[in-house]
């Protein structure tokens, strides 16, 4: 009898992992893959601009930093544009820098979309995908929110949602007064 | 004792130190391969190892040795550029991890929650010999069935007798 309970209560225990294991599995978004850089420091990079002198991340340390990862043949990076036009305009006197770092085009192509698009942040070039590489980029667009200590706090795959994104940096802004 | 004598008596050592000499060669060679293993892989093979065991970060199920894109070609540059600088394969394996995580590399890590494709299989395996191994000896250990008549006293050949005659009695007894 003592047996049977104890093999019953084996496969009720199985059993129980089993659903939360699926009920884990089902929950989650398998599209959406964690970066290992949110909450370790910002890869550092030297990037030369499109219209302006190199951008080095290093020394934007003390101000949030939005990385955005775009091209010009990207459709989802015409979507997010506004977005990220709005957040600059509103933060850029607050101690928040967005950079765009072009990704696998070309020179001509990012001038173009730039002036199409009415950019007026700092784009570099990042013309041997070096920067795409340390910050494991899976597509474009791919956006990095750097805080004021360098570090990697949030990774938005897809384009990103300006009243997210507000919020998130005057959380971070709030949390560091300067 | 003649020439030819002694060139007669000498051929079985020459021969003796010839097999000697041609077993120590086969060990030393069994020795090299067993040791060295292969050649040294060209910097492009090693370069092909690598990145066939790394995934291909925008394309579905490629490795970045298989994938055309753009990106998969910048990941063998740099790391042609890493075995240049002389860093190992498995220093160029952890750095891809590092920006990527876990799920570039084609087959997952032995270690962590994901050393579990690996591990469960054997454990799975091991339990069910375990557990067939068991009913078995139960199986066999069951006690078996007793015959009809099992655990009746034995009768006497006198009382066997009187049995048969009174059931021999009933049945002439039974109508028809």
């Amino acid at each position: 009898m003592r047996r049977r309970t104890w093999l019953l209560a084996g496969v009720a225990a199985t059993v129980a992992v089993i659903v939360a294991l699926l009920m884990t599995g089902l929950g989650r978004d398998p599209s959406v893959i964690a970066s290992p850089l949110v909450g370790r420091a910002a890869p550092n990079f030297t990037l030369p601009q499109l219209d302006g002198p190199p951008v080095t991340l290093s020394k934007l340390r003390g101000q949030v930093v939005v990385i955005n990862f775009w091209a010009s043949w990207c459709a989802e990076c015409q979507v997010e544009q506004a977005a990220l036009d709005q957040t600059w305009q509103h933060f850029q006197d607050s101690g928040v820098v967005v950079i765009g770092v072009n990704f696998e085009d070309s020179t001509g192509a990012a001038h173009s979309y730039v002036r199409a698009h009415g950019v007026t942040y700092p784009v570099v070039e990042d013309a041997g995908s070096q920067a795409a590489l340390a910050y494991g980029l899976r597509g474009v667009p791919e956006t990095f929110v750097v805080n004021q200590s360098g570090r990697v706090v949030n990774r938005v795959f897809g384009p990103v949602d300006a009243a997210a994104l507000s919020s998130e940096i005057n959380s971070m802004l709030l949390a560091s007064p300067r | 004792m003649n020439a030819a004598g002694t060139l007669r008596r000498a051929r079985p050592g020459l021969s003796g130190l010839l097999v000697l000499i041609a077993l120590a060669a086969a060990l030393a060679t069994l020795v090299i391969v067993a040791v060295g293993g292969h050649p040294p892989a060209s910097q492009a093979q090693q370069v092909q190892q690598i990145a066939a065991g790394l995934h291909c970060p925008i394309c579905k199920d490629l490795s970045v040795a298989d994938s055309p894109a753009p990106l998969a070609q910048r990941m063998r540059q740099e790391i042609t550029q890493e075995l240049r600088a002389g860093e190992s394969a498995d220093q160029i394996r952890a750095g891809f991890v590092a920006a990527y995580g876990d799920s570039v590399l084609m087959s997952p890590p032995r270690q962590g929650v994901a050393g579990a494709v690996y591990y469960l299989p054997l454990l799975v395996l091991a339990t069910g010999v375990i557990t067939a191994f068991a009913l078995l000896r139960r199986w066999l250990r069951a006690p078996q069935p007793d015959p009809p008549g099992a655990g009746m006293p034995e009768l006497s050949a006198a009382r066997r007798r009187a049995v048969a005659k009174a059931v021999a009695r009933l049945r002439e007894e039974e109508p028809g």
